[in-house]
């Protein structure tokens, strides 16, 4: 069966049109960045991460926001958010007021158990910048 | 030189005995909500850093603009870069006092007035909140609504629809006393 050439063109305009939605709705139902499979752009130490934002705040934001930072320190706290995800506060290990506050996702839960106060833990996750402490989001727990 | 120092340990207690009336909370939650015929917008910020002083009544709150989670990474993604640009304005903040501040172990409800400032812009608001205060406890709850142009922040006319005129925002700060 030979086509005609508005059938032909009709075909064309329906392949692009079905293209153009296809394109749009997974723009539109777009993932989050899956930190946890994905490599850290940065890796540092809680102490360091701090100094750098103390020092200089436009310019650490500069180098960290948006970011995924993979910070090595020592647990000073372990708390629950209002909708019951962990959230890690890692100190500063010279004397600073500051702290790198890490909310981990909820996929992170069930290691609430072996996180303790002490305990020198490796987190990874988006920053988000600095207000008194630096803060990280969509966080995971490398090692622990 | 005795006059001094007495004079030096008063002024050190009274800064101390304020200092005991200073609560705060790093992990406040502020949400907030839009609602269009298109679609709902929902984004929850839980890194709230928020200080009340219940001596003087003073409220001071920062929060990071990329700390909102959204459903949809495509929303948050317009949001911080389209829209509030926080880039260039990474945080908001609201400075003000509790109206009345007497008497406030008796109160329920109080009144917040001060600045507000959102992408740059600051504005007068007034905003009613739930108080409720416990020993070493002060919780803030409470729903106010923001206009989009007050805060100069654009919309492209072909999501005019998805986004409305008004935010709903939502705020619930559980402070504790600083120790």
């Amino acid at each position: 069966m030979k086509l005609t050439k508005r059938k032909k063109i009709g075909f064309a305009l329906l392949v692009v049109g079905v293209l153009i939605i296809a394109l749009a709705l997974s723009q539109y139902y777009k993932p989050h960045i899956d930190v946890y499979n994905a490599n850290p752009d940065i890796i540092t130490n809680a102490t360091d991460l701090l100094y750098e934002y103390e020092n200089d705040e436009e310019l650490a934001n500069k180098k960290f926001l948006d970011k995924i930072i993979q910070v090595n320190g020592q647990i000073s706290k372990v708390e629950a958010s209002e909708n019951n995800d962990i959230i890690l506060t890692i100190k500063n290990q010279k004397d600073g007021f500051g702290t790198v506050i890490c909310n981990l996702s909820t996929k992170e839960n069930k290691k609430l158990i072996n996180l303790k106060e002490g305990q020198i833990v490796s987190v990874k996750g988006i920053c988000t910048g600095y207000l008194m402490d630096v803060i990280l989001v969509r966080c995971n727990v490398v090692n622990n | 030189m005795k006059y001094i120092l007495s004079v030096l340990v008063c002024f050190l207690l009274i800064n101390n005995l304020k200092a005991q009336e200073r609560y705060l909370t790093k992990q406040g939650t502020i949400s907030f909500f839009s609602h269009s015929p298109v679609e709902d917008i929902e984004a929850i910020n839980n890194q709230v850093l928020s200080i009340v002083d219940l001596e003087t009544g003073d409220v001071a709150i920062s929060i990071l603009m990329k700390s909102f989670m959204f459903e949809k990474s495509l929303m948050q993604e317009h949001f911080n870069e389209n829209y509030v640009e926080s880039d260039k304005f990474p945080k908001a903040k609201f400075k003000g006092k509790i109206l009345d501040a007497e008497n406030l172990e008796n109160k329920s409800k109080v009144s917040i007035e001060g600045d507000l400032t959102i992408h740059g812009i600051t504005k007068k608001v007034k905003v009613e909140a739930a108080i409720e205060i416990d020993k070493d406890s002060v919780v803030l709850k409470g729903v106010f609504t923001v206009l989009v142009a007050d805060y100069e922040i654009k919309i492209p006319s072909v999501v005019k629809n998805n986004i409305a005129k008004t935010i709903e925002i939502t705020f619930s700060l559980n402070h504790k006393k600083i120790k």
